[in-house]
């Protein structure tokens, strides 16, 4: 088995690790002796929801989580707003944008209060509801290792690039600066009666529906671009849409898009070279047969 | 075998002695376990189903039971209320909302799920496992009984030479095979799992109840399309409770892998019952931190 531990001549220094790194049954032992010690001050404590995967390639950056961290709103949208009518259904876009907002606002400032320069891997749950949208961002806080210095809620970065997506971004001299999101609900207008009549028997496009959603997604795009640009970013990575008719106004379409603001900080993009691999494995799993008992 | 434990089946402690032994785990993990030393010594399961006494009171309640009776505030823990700013309207009129943490579905569910994973850690003990590895807890209602039942199993395992837990009961992790190699590999032991619900009720004010039904009555000074802040609160208060309960279960160690999944059910006119469990692997480190250097990133031609 191959761990995370890397063979010396792999180090930059040329220097071997710690001397039991290569024997994982070594550094099993010792760590179920590790037990017997009490624990540590609960100063020294965090929490996570990064994988152990995540968590290693933070560290070869030189970042380290330290808390998990939310943000939650909720806002409202009058009765009668989803009723059949033209153009955007501003109400439910206004109510999308303040609480995407809020909810970021608020996950700042628990980073900023946990010692967090940034929440990488974030989690957003959107709830768009009759008569209320919510929006639930959920991540884990991080910091350069070691950092004592508690920043600003202001200057905390969101973003939901995996641990590994952000390893890669920094690798090549960018930096995330915080989530875009735009959003646009827009009425399908009805069909005249004559329309509608005429269109019966026939396979046909309902314009009305194709132009809605394309006023829907430009307009939701338009915004999340000019969200990025409020916060100084040159682009956004990872979008994700969501985009269809309400479940409970079928005659209303909704376009919602986010993704991380990126900025390149380093002199100049840096090219990350990957290197070619070619699996050999064959498709049947191997076991080690390895006997379980006077082995 | 270890002294079995009086309450074990007695079918359960004929299994344990007859020798072979059974694991949960993957062909792969079970690979990887081997090659760390750890030896399977059996698949171990806890149970238990559980009936929350305010269900009988308030059958519509779902699952984890209703808001039971009316004592907000008088079992410490989270509080907040919302005063009507319109004075008398009506006698049906919301002239207040509170929201408060219900600690008796907590204390239920914390019930439930410690009951089954202390019968975990019986089997586990009887087997002379040193921990318990690919750990899945899973709770889910019982027919439509209002009931809950909670089922935690995963693999008991033997550390080849290693020396029984000190205070007796096995370490457990929801980790397995090479995922628990890597975490042992970066310093950290497991410790136990930690998992923890926190609930709290919405009990929703005038101004809550019109906002989240989106009316407006004309005579009120909401602003259309304001924030629904004494439920947004309610949300952020779940959560944070959440990570404050499982933080107290840490003492100075750290949780891994974390999932926080929160649930809401909506009861009409803005109240609602709010849910967030939390739970992941409590881990200690062991050895200081030796960073690998930066990955390198490769492409697959496959």
């Amino acid at each position: 088995m191959t761990g995370p531990a890397p063979l010396a001549a792999d180090r930059p220094d040329g220097s071997a690790g710690d001397a039991t790194s290569g024997d994982i049954r070594k550094e099993m032992l010792a760590a179920a002796q590790s037990l017997d010690r009490s624990a540590p001050s609960p100063a020294a404590a965090m929490t996570s929801d990064l994988s152990i995967d995540e968590e290693l390639t933070l560290h070869s950056i030189g970042w380290e989580p330290i808390e998990l961290v939310y943000g939650v709103s909720l806002h409202s949208i009058p009765m009668g707003v989803w009723n059949w009518g033209q153009g955007e259904i501003t109400h439910a876009s206004s109510a999308f944008a303040r609480s995407f907002a809020a909810a970021t606002d608020r996950i700042h400032h628990e980073c900023a209060r946990s010692g967090g320069h940034g929440v990488v891997g974030v989690h957003v749950e959107r709830n768009v509801d009759r008569h209320h949208i919510g929006i639930a961002l959920t991540g884990t806080a991080v910091r350069p290792v070691g950092a004592k210095k508690l920043p600003s809620a202001d200057s905390v970065f969101v973003s939901d690039l995996s641990g590994r997506d952000f390893t890669l971004l920094q690798g090549s001299g960018w930096m995330p600066l915080g989530l875009a999101a735009g959003a646009s609900f827009v009425y399908a207008p009805r069909r005249s009666m004559g329309t509608a009549m005429k269109q019966t028997s026939q396979n046909v496009e309902l314009t009305n529906f194709t132009e809605a959603m394309y006023a829907a997604r430009e307009s939701a795009m338009e915004r999340m671009q000019r969200s990025a640009l409020a916060l100084q970013g040159t682009g956004v990575v990872e979008v994700k849409v969501t985009e269809g008719p309400m479940e409970f106004a079928h005659h209303a379409i909704g376009f919602s898009a986010y993704g991380t603001v990126i900025r390149l900080v380093a002199g100049q993009h840096r090219n990350l070279a990957p290197r070619m691999v070619l699996p050999l494995d064959d498709p049947v799993r191997g076991v080690e047969a390895t006997a379980l008992r006077g082995a | 075998m270890d002294d079995v434990p009086g309450d074990l089946p007695e079918a359960a402690a004929r299994r344990f002695s007859e020798g072979a032994f059974t694991s949960g785990l993957t062909v792969p993990d079970f690979a990887a376990c081997l090659q760390m030393g750890l030896e399977p010594a059996g698949y171990v399961q806890g149970f238990c189903v559980m009936k929350w006494g305010s269900w009988q009171f308030y059958p519509g309640a779902g699952p984890y039971g209703g808001y039971g009776p009316n004592v907000a505030g008088t079992h410490g823990g989270y509080s907040e209320s919302w005063q009507c700013p319109h004075g008398f309207v009506s006698a049906e009129h919301r002239v207040w909302g509170q929201n408060y943490e219900q600690p008796w579905v907590e204390d239920a569910w914390a019930n439930g799920f410690t009951s089954a994973y202390e019968r975990l850690i019986e089997e586990a003990s009887a087997l002379g496992a040193h921990g318990i590895v690919g750990l899945v807890d899973t709770s889910a209602p019982l027919g439509d009984l209002g009931v809950l039942e909670f089922r935690v199993q995963g693999t008991a395992v033997k550390v080849k030479d290693g020396p029984p837990p000190a205070d007796g009961r096995p370490w457990t992790t929801y980790l397995a095979g090479q995922r628990l190699a890597k975490l042992i590999e970066a310093g950290y032991m497991p410790v136990s799992i930690a998992a923890t619900v926190a609930s709290v009720r919405v009990w929703a004010s005038c101004i809550t109840a019109y906002l989240t039904e989106g009316t407006n009555p004309g005579w009120t000074s909401q602003a259309v399309g304001a924030e629904i802040e004494q439920t947004a609160r309610a949300q952020m208060a779940v959560r944070r409770i959440a990570r404050e309960r499982v933080r107290a279960q840490l003492g100075g160690d750290s949780l891994h892998g974390a999932s926080m999944g929160t649930r809401e059910r909506e009861l009409g006119e803005g109240d609602a019952d709010l849910e967030c469990i939390l739970r992941g692997n409590r881990v200690r480190r062991f050895k200081e931190f030796d960073p690998m250097p930066a990955p390198r990133p490769t492409v697959r031609l496959s």
